[in-house]
C-alpha cells in the first residue's frame, strides 16, 4: 500500500488531501502513480516527494512509500 | 555547533515573547537581531482577511531546519529561532519570527535576512490569501527570486 498525500493547489485541484493505493503485481514508478491519479503531466508547477526527499525524475515505488504531490512551496 | 531551533505553529505566536526569551538565552553573546512577519491586511488595494498556510507535517519542520542550518555555517552564527505559523493566520497576526545570536552584528543581521529570503520559496508551506474579493494561492514572485539570487552571489 502506498500512501499518497496532497497540499497546496494540488490538493485542491483533486479535491482530497490522501488517498491509499495498492502497488499492482507489476510495479508502480512515480510517475505512472501521477499520471494514474490524473495529475497532469504537462503542469512542471507540481512537486513530488517519496518519503519526504524530493523527487525530480521517475523511480520504482514500493509498498509502504509515502509520496507527495504539491504546488511550489510559500513561506515567510 | 549552533543552537537551532525551529518550530511550526498551529494556533499562536507571539514574538515579544519568543524575542524576550531568545535575549535571555544568547544576549551575551553581544548581537541578537530579530525579524517578524505579519499578515498584510490588504494586498494591492484589496482586503486580505486571513492566509490560511498549507502545511506537510515533518517535511515542513525539515525545510526550515535545513535553511537555518546553513545559515549558521555560512554566517558563524551562535543560535538561531525560527518559528513559523501554519493553518489560519488573520490579517494583522504575526506569521514568521526569525532571530539570531552572533559576537558580531553583521553576521547575525545577514543571517536574518538570508533566512527569510529563502523561507519565501523554499520553507515546504503553501499560503492562501483570502478576502471578501480575493480567495487564491500565493506562488513565489520574481522578487522573492530575486532576492534569493542575491545569496547566490559569492
Amino acid at each position: 500500500m502506498i500512501d499518497a498525500l496532497f497540499f497546496g493547489r494540488v490538493a485542491e485541484a483533486l479535491g482530497q488531501r490522501r488517498t491509499q493505493i495498492d502497488v499492482p503485481a507489476e510495479g508502480l514508478s512515480l510517475l505512472s502513480l501521477r499520471a494514474r491519479l490524473f495529475i497532469g503531466d504537462d503542469d512542471s508547477k507540481v512537486l513530488m516527494s517519496v518519503n519526504q526527499v524530493i523527487q525530480s525524475g521517475d523511480q520504482a515505488l514500493h509498498d509502504g512509500d509515502e509520496v507527495a504531490f504539491f504546488s511550489v512551496f510559500s513561506g515567510g | 555547533m549552533a543552537d537551532i531551533d525551529v518550530k511550526l505553529l498551529p494556533e499562536t505566536l507571539d514574538p515579544v515573547q519568543e524575542h524576550a526569551a531568545f535575549l535571555a538565552c544568547f544576549g551575551h553573546l553581544g548581537a541578537v537581531t530579530a525579524f517578524t512577519g505579519v499578515v498584510r491586511a490588504a494586498a494591492k488595494d484589496v482586503i486580505v482577511d486571513y492566509l490560511y498556510l498549507d502545511w506537510y507535517p515533518g517535511m515542513t519542520e525539515a525545510s526550515m531546519h535545513a535553511i537555518a542550518e546553513t545559515a549558521a555555517e555560512r554566517f558563524e552564527i551562535a543560535a538561531l529561532v525560527i518559528r513559523h505559523r501554519c493553518a489560519k493566520v488573520k490579517a494583522g497576526q504575526p506569521v514568521v519570527f526569525v532571530a539570531a545570536a552572533s559576537s558580531h552584528r553583521r553576521a547575525a543581521f545577514e543571517a536574518v535576512d538570508y533566512m527569510m529570503d529563502r523561507l519565501k520559496s523554499e520553507a515546504a508551506l503553501w499560503k492562501r490569501e483570502v478576502g471578501p474579493d480575493i480567495d487564491h494561492w500565493i506562488e513565489p514572485t520574481g522578487k522573492d527570486a530575486e532576492d534569493l539570487q542575491r545569496w547566490s552571489k559569492p
